[in-house]
């Protein structure tokens, strides 16, 4: 076993194997049960596994987890506190913007970035923020209305 | 850290790794490569992180009035940079357009230009540019025109073991581009895309174009865009014009469209494109 590598996840250091080509995805999921991240399509398309790397979404399957030592890892685990995550969460339960659930921790890392950019975001760019973000059960709409309603709540 | 990932402190110990080592590859921003080795579509001894070289960083203007763009640069680096002005702004319209936004924080013009898929976006406006291509080597450095950095499908004038150091694009007289990329839904690789700059000189303003996923290459005539000069309001010329580009064409069958298909656009996607920058579409 190849000697280990110390992550920043959620805030917390944690120290992860290495070897091979090993994903952050992988890490996440296979040695901290940091579940949020989906394996979905493991190829960047899906965004089921889209995480926050100091601060910008980025594709944890497509992630070398020996780049990511010093780094801010976020997942929805460690968003709990934040007042985006926390509108964004309140606007899905309202809106209804959740169905499955599998894209859902994916989605919610892409508009809590956007959110945190952009405070006043029209439709337009919330799609376009979550354009790499895929959902099978095609709840786009709800999903753009809670994300709408979460920047307004989020300005009031 | 583990045997398998190396970080290499310069290009030149980069390369010398990239050389002596057999089946290592250079990692730039993962986005491709990562997706082909979680595929098994390769299956690399070791990778060589091309991360924290500084030289292959950012961009910027030569006094020369050429503008480098190193291979590390991010596709959300380049379409949200103020230095592209004029002719140059096509890579930014380019870069724009690239799969979604965390992809665009990961992907490196220096990764698309190594892996030479050809319907990546860039490949079109650097060709429609007259870019030329920085190498690193073993044996040291060399510059490759873009005309001649594609080879085959997906090969590239790269020797094993070189690198792409940066994307160079010469001083261009000012003129409107536009990037247009025929898509199934946003965020996939193009069907067909379509570089456009206008160039006005004393004889009159004609059409520089590339035209991307329609062979190995993308597609360009110098020959043809002379004989189109002047002729960008004539719609029988912007349509030989496109006939001979589409004579060039070598389209694949793909999930994307059929060869034929793609044939069919070509003519028409420059038209259109060509309409919308001279503002014939607007009249």
């Amino acid at each position: 076993m190849a000697e280990g590598l110390a992550l920043i996840v959620n805030g917390k250091i944690a120290r992860v194997a290495v070897g091979g080509a090993k994903t952050l995805l992988s890490a996440l999921r296979d040695d901290l049960r940091v579940l949020s991240p989906k394996r979905g399509c493991n190829q960047g398309v899906c965004g089921s596994c889209t995480v926050l790397i100091d601060g910008e979404p980025r594709r944890a399957c497509l992630t070398l987890v020996e780049r990511c030592e010093g780094v801010d890892v976020r997942t929805v685990e460690g968003l709990a506190n934040d007042k985006f995550m926390q509108a964004l969460q309140r606007a899905f339960v309202v809106s209804g913007g959740v169905q499955c659930g599998f894209c859902t921790p994916g989605v919610l890392a892409s508009a809590r970035a956007l959110l945190a950019e952009t405070p006043a975001p029209d439709e337009g760019e919330v799609k376009a923020a979550l354009s790499g973000n895929l959902c099978r059960c095609t709840g786009y709409r709800t999903i753009v209305e809670a994300v709408l309603a979460a920047a307004k709540e989020v300005s009031l | 850290m583990s045997a398998f990932v190396r970080h290499p402190a310069s290009v030149e110990e980069a390369v010398g790794w990239l050389a002596s080592i057999p089946g290592a590859l250079p990692i730039s921003g993962g986005a491709s490569l990562m997706a082909m080795i979680n595929a098994r579509l390769v299956e690399p001894s070791c990778l060589v992180n091309l991360e924290r070289l500084e030289e292959l960083r950012g961009l910027s203007l030569q006094a020369d009035g050429s503008l480098r763009i190193g291979a590390m640069t991010r596709h959300r680096d380049i379409a949200g940079s103020a230095l592209l002005v004029g002719a140059h702004v096509l890579l930014r319209q380019a870069a724009a357009v690239i799969a979604n936004r965390p992809v665009r924080n990961m992907g490196t013009i220096g990764g698309a230009l190594g892996h030479a898929d050809p319907a990546a976006d860039y490949l079109g406006p650097l060709r429609c540019l007259d870019a030329e291509i920085e190498i690193a080597g073993r044996s040291g450095r060399r510059s490759v025109p873009m005309s001649q950095f594609i080879l085959g499908w997906y090969e590239t004038a790269l020797a094993p073991g070189e690198i792409v150091v940066a994307a160079r694009a010469p001083p261009l007289p000012a003129g409107a581009t536009l990037y247009r990329k025929v898509a199934r839904v946003s965020g996939d690789f193009a069907t067909i895309s379509c570089a456009l700059r206008l160039e006005e000189d004393g004889r009159g303003t004609t059409a520089r174009a590339a035209i991307g996923a329609c062979g190995p290459a993308p597609l360009r005539s110098e020959t043809a865009e002379e004989l189109l000069r002047g002729g960008l309001g004539d719609a029988e010329a912007v349509a030989r014009f496109g006939a001979a580009l589409q004579a060039h064409a070598d389209p694949i069958d793909d999930v994307r469209g059929s060869a034929d298909y793609r044939l069919k656009l070509i003519p028409r996607v420059l038209a259109s494109a060509i309409a919308e920058l001279t503002g014939a579409d607007r009249g």
